[in-house]
């Protein structure tokens, strides 16, 4: 079976106060169709430049990338845009929704850019919010959304173009407990309908949901460990309420 | 005391930082306020050297002149009676100090290039007037020998000097000598041509055709400040009736100086309404730069207020700023005006000399000064406390505030037909109404300016090309190069708005794509590309080239309106000038806002998107 990620010798490089900083410093990595990875790792070892790595918001300065089998490393600006669209959902910790506009019409955004029909991209998106349980405030604008909501938002928008694979970069990171409930749930469901997942996290919670865990330390993975996938029940989090609640 | 200090401080970190934005405003300031300060050199730069004339000839306080146009048929016998009664008066009135006249005027031609020029004869028959007795610049006065002795503009025009001859009524006379006199304008701009002849001389004349128009006579009054009052005392002992062919009117010496530069006088109106729109255009540019350092320094000032700064010193910091800016503005200007007002004034056909700078007066210092310091409040207040009414806890969360509404725009991404590129666009343009507008209001002068310099430029062509009437040929050619002048100062005008309005739009569409960058980042991240998020900036944008085309046409018929006439042609701006006006401005303002969009669009979206 081809990856949906594989990554060769990737690196990135940044250049420091007089010296050159090894962010990603030859990251070998596959993940494979509907698997779920967590990367966890100690802030600054370089899991989120990875991340912007893998989705193409950063460029490698060397390494092979391919997603779905093609060969994306050496894409232009223009082109990595365009299969970001239906290869690449991104979930960030920040949300990153536009300030301009509401929730339906950010979750539309990337179907709205591959060329869907206006009444599709708003039905798709408008199931989806539905599902996510944030369908009666489609019509909001992220201001006036909390958080919790702001984040499902996100997982929707990055979703509606059914991506190769979602990227999540500390998905929980700026939630509250009972938020970062409902996105592991979420991530849950994702998981278990067969969705390639890659989560960059802190929170051993969100991490002990993957079927496979990898840890960075300074631009390396130096570790890995394969998990039984099931989230609630891993040792890493007292989770059990929740994975009963969440499960698929 | 201290805080004063601090304020001076934090005013003089921010020029630091922001040296591009401080030059900006310092320049465009210096435009207006230098083309003030070239406004109030020119003007009153022709006063001193006529009044020296108006000493040095005994210059009348009050001048009666009747004559009948030469196409008229005469009343030599209306024309004699107003002579008997204006020298009764003069003779009589109380309050008159010396006569100079009765003077004959003689009409007749004079050859210029060749060609006929209207003229006027003065018949002097005494060696010296105690009133008006013109000062002789080349040569000598009239004497023994008869000749002429030419008005300065006339021998300027003919270069002409003492020694030479003329040609009048197709007969050569030998020129006595030059003169300058204030009893009328230089020729060519004032006509006819004048030149003064001895009784002898005269009479050689009227054997050649020239005809009797009129007299002048000249008074000198115990005060000069009276002549107003005698003027409105006397009116009536000088009237004639309205249906009479024969023209007659007493005036002051002071309505003679006012109108004896016309020219300066257009030359320094015309500057001073160019002072005035950069002068507004310069409150666009202030309020842009502000709107923007507010959105940008909201963190900073968040940071101030958590530490004690009240908004009003917040405020203070931008005034003691900018009035600083307005201060160097203010004197760069002034210099300019010194600098430049000479070479303006000095090709007037009408100052009798050299022209002199009136002196530099507080009076003339503050109204500059004003004009600088008014343009830079009136861009600064109003943002600034926008700025510093957030909260300051919302200060310290920088980034621009989200909407809070969805608003009527909101179905734009989803309107059929709508490139999803432009639906962005006016969804974020929306967002910053106010800096459109001021984006807007620069370019709308601009094409104002504009609109008028191609109507002034079509009624000036009309104008050159209509063959001058017979005997105005070289008042006429005088009258040309005054408006080419007018028109060179219109046009530049026109071009600095412009530019400046430009300047104006890159600034604003540098601010748009700082305040966007964020959006954009997550739009390239959901598969947004880059020529997407460009056209999506440039969209935000073109609504201020919009209503610039909009507004800014109208306006300028407007401007048009108050200008033409007199002896302007009336015409209306031609429409393929319009419509490509029309099409030109958004387009050149696309291109020029597409460059801080595109740069926006190469940074790298993770970093940008790694702030927050």
């Amino acid at each position: 079976m081809t990856a949906v990620v594989e990554a060769r010798g990737l690196v990135r490089r940044y250049q420091g106060d007089g010296e050159v900083v090894r962010a990603v410093d030859g990251v070998d990595l596959a993940v494979e169709p509907g698997e779920t990875v967590s990367v966890m790792g100690p802030s600054g070892c370089g899991k989120s430049t990875l991340l912007h790595l893998l989705g193409g918001l950063e460029r490698p300065d060397a390494g092979e990338l391919r997603l779905g089998g093609r060969r994306v490393d050496g894409l232009s600006e223009t082109q990595w845009a365009v299969f970001r669209r239906q290869g690449v959902g991104f979930v960030f910790q920040a949300f990153h929704l536009v300030d301009e506009l509401t929730a339906v019409e950010n979750v539309e955004l990337p179907a709205l850019l591959v060329g869907s029909s206006r009444h599709d991209a708003r039905r798709r998106a408008s199931g989806l919010l539905d599902r996510l349980g944030v369908g009666a405030r489609a019509g909001h604008l992220p201001d006036r959304l909390s958080g919790g909501e702001r984040q499902r938002v996100a997982v929707a928008r990055a979703l509606i173009n059914e991506p190769l694979v979602v990227l999540a970069d500390e998905p929980t990171g700026n939630l509250d407990s009972r938020a970062t409930g409902d996105i592991l749930r979420l991530f849950a469901d994702l998981r278990a309908a067969g969705q390639t997942l890659l989560i960059v996290t802190h929170d051993p919670r969100v991490a002990s949901m993957a079927d496979r865990l990898l840890t960075m330390r300074d631009g390396v993975i130096d570790g890995g460990t394969r998990l039984d996938g099931g989230a609630f029940a891993s040792p890493l989090a007292d989770l059990g309420d929740l994975a009963d609640r969440g499960g698929a | 005391m201290r805080s004063v200090v601090l304020l001076l401080r934090l005013a003089w970190r921010n020029v630091r930082r922001r040296p591009g934005q401080a030059v900006l405003l310092l320049v465009t300031l210096t435009i207006a306020t230098g083309t003030f300060g070239v406004a109030t050199s020119v003007y009153g730069s022709a006063d001193e050297p006529w009044d020296r004339v108006w000493r040095a000839t005994d210059g009348f306080h009050v001048g009666l002149t009747a004559y009948h146009p030469p196409d008229e048929p005469g009343d030599a016998e209306l024309v004699a009676d107003l002579r008997r009664r204006a020298t009764a008066l003069a003779a009589s009135a109380p309050g008159v100090a010396a006569v100079g006249g009765p003077w004959t005027h003689l009409y007749g031609s004079v050859d210029i290039a060749g060609a006929p020029e209207d003229l006027t004869a003065e018949v002097r028959d005494s060696p010296r007037s105690a009133v008006d007795q013109p000062l002789v610049t080349d040569g000598r006065w009239l004497g023994a020998g008869g000749g002429v002795v030419l008005e300065s503009g006339l021998a300027s025009t003919l270069d002409l000097g003492a020694g030479d001859t003329i040609t009048v009524q197709g007969r050569s006379f030998p020129v006595r000598g030059v003169a300058m006199t204030v009893s009328r304008g230089r020729f060519p701009l004032s006509r006819p041509a004048q030149v003064w002849v001895t009784a002898e001389t005269a009479q050689a004349m009227r054997a050649l055709g020239m005809t009797e128009e009129g007299f002048e006579l000249q008074i000198r009054l115990d005060d000069p400040a009276d002549a107003a009052a005698f003027v409105e005392d006397h009116r009536a002992a000088v009237s004639v009736d309205a249906s009479s062919p024969v023209i007659a009117y007493l005036e002051t010496w002071q309505q003679r100086r006012a109108d004896s530069h016309s020219d300066i006088d257009i030359v320094a109106a015309t500057l001073f309404a160019a002072g005035l729109l950069l002068a507004l255009l310069t409150v666009a540019t202030a309020a842009v730069l502000v709107a923007g350092r507010m959105a940008a320094q909201v963190h900073q000032i968040g940071t101030l207020k958590a530490v004690g700064v009240t908004p009003r010193q917040v405020v203070s910091v931008l005034l003691i700023e900018h009035l600083a800016i307005a201060a160097l503005a203010s004197a760069a200007g002034l210099g300019l005006g010194r600098v430049l007002a000479p070479r303006l004034a000095g090709v007037s056909l009408t100052v009798l000399g050299n022209p002199e700078l009136p002196p530099l007066t507080w009076g003339r210092v503050a109204t500059v000064c004003a004009v600088a310091s008014a343009t830079v409040v009136l861009g600064t207040v109003r943002p600034a406390l926008r700025g510093t009414r957030h909260s300051t806890l919302r200060s310290l969360a920088a980034g621009p505030r989200p909407p809070r509404r969805p608003g009527p725009s909101s179905r734009l991404v989803a309107a059929p037909g709508l490139p999803l590129a432009g639906a962005l666009g006016l969804r974020s343009a929306r967002r910053r109404p106010a800096r459109l507008l001021t984006s807007a209001a620069g370019l709308t002068l601009g094409v104002a300016m504009t609109v008028v310099a191609v109507a002034l430029h079509a009624s000036l062509d009309l104008l050159e090309v209509t063959p001058a009437e017979p005997g105005h040929a070289a008042s006429a050619t005088a009258t040309d190069a005054l408006y080419a002048q007018v028109r060179s100062i219109v046009v530049a005008t026109a071009v600095l708005l412009l530019v400046l309005a430009t300047v104006n739009a890159v600034v604003v569409a540098a601010f748009a794509a700082r305040d966007t960058a964020r959006n954009h980042a997550v739009l390239r991240a959901v598969g947004a590309t880059p020529r997407q998020t460009t056209t999506a900036l440039i969209v935000s944008q073109l609504g201020a080239s919009a209503i610039a085309v909009a507004l800014g046409i109208p306006l300028g018929f407007g401007l048009w309106g108050l200008m033409e006439g007199g002896d302007l042609p009336a015409v209306t701006p031609p429409a393929p000038a319009l419509v490509a006006l029309g099409a030109a401005v958004p387009i050149v303002f696309a291109a020029i806002v597409a460059v801080p969009a595109r740069l926006m669009a190469r940074r790298p979206v993770a970093p940008v998107l790694a702030h927050e």
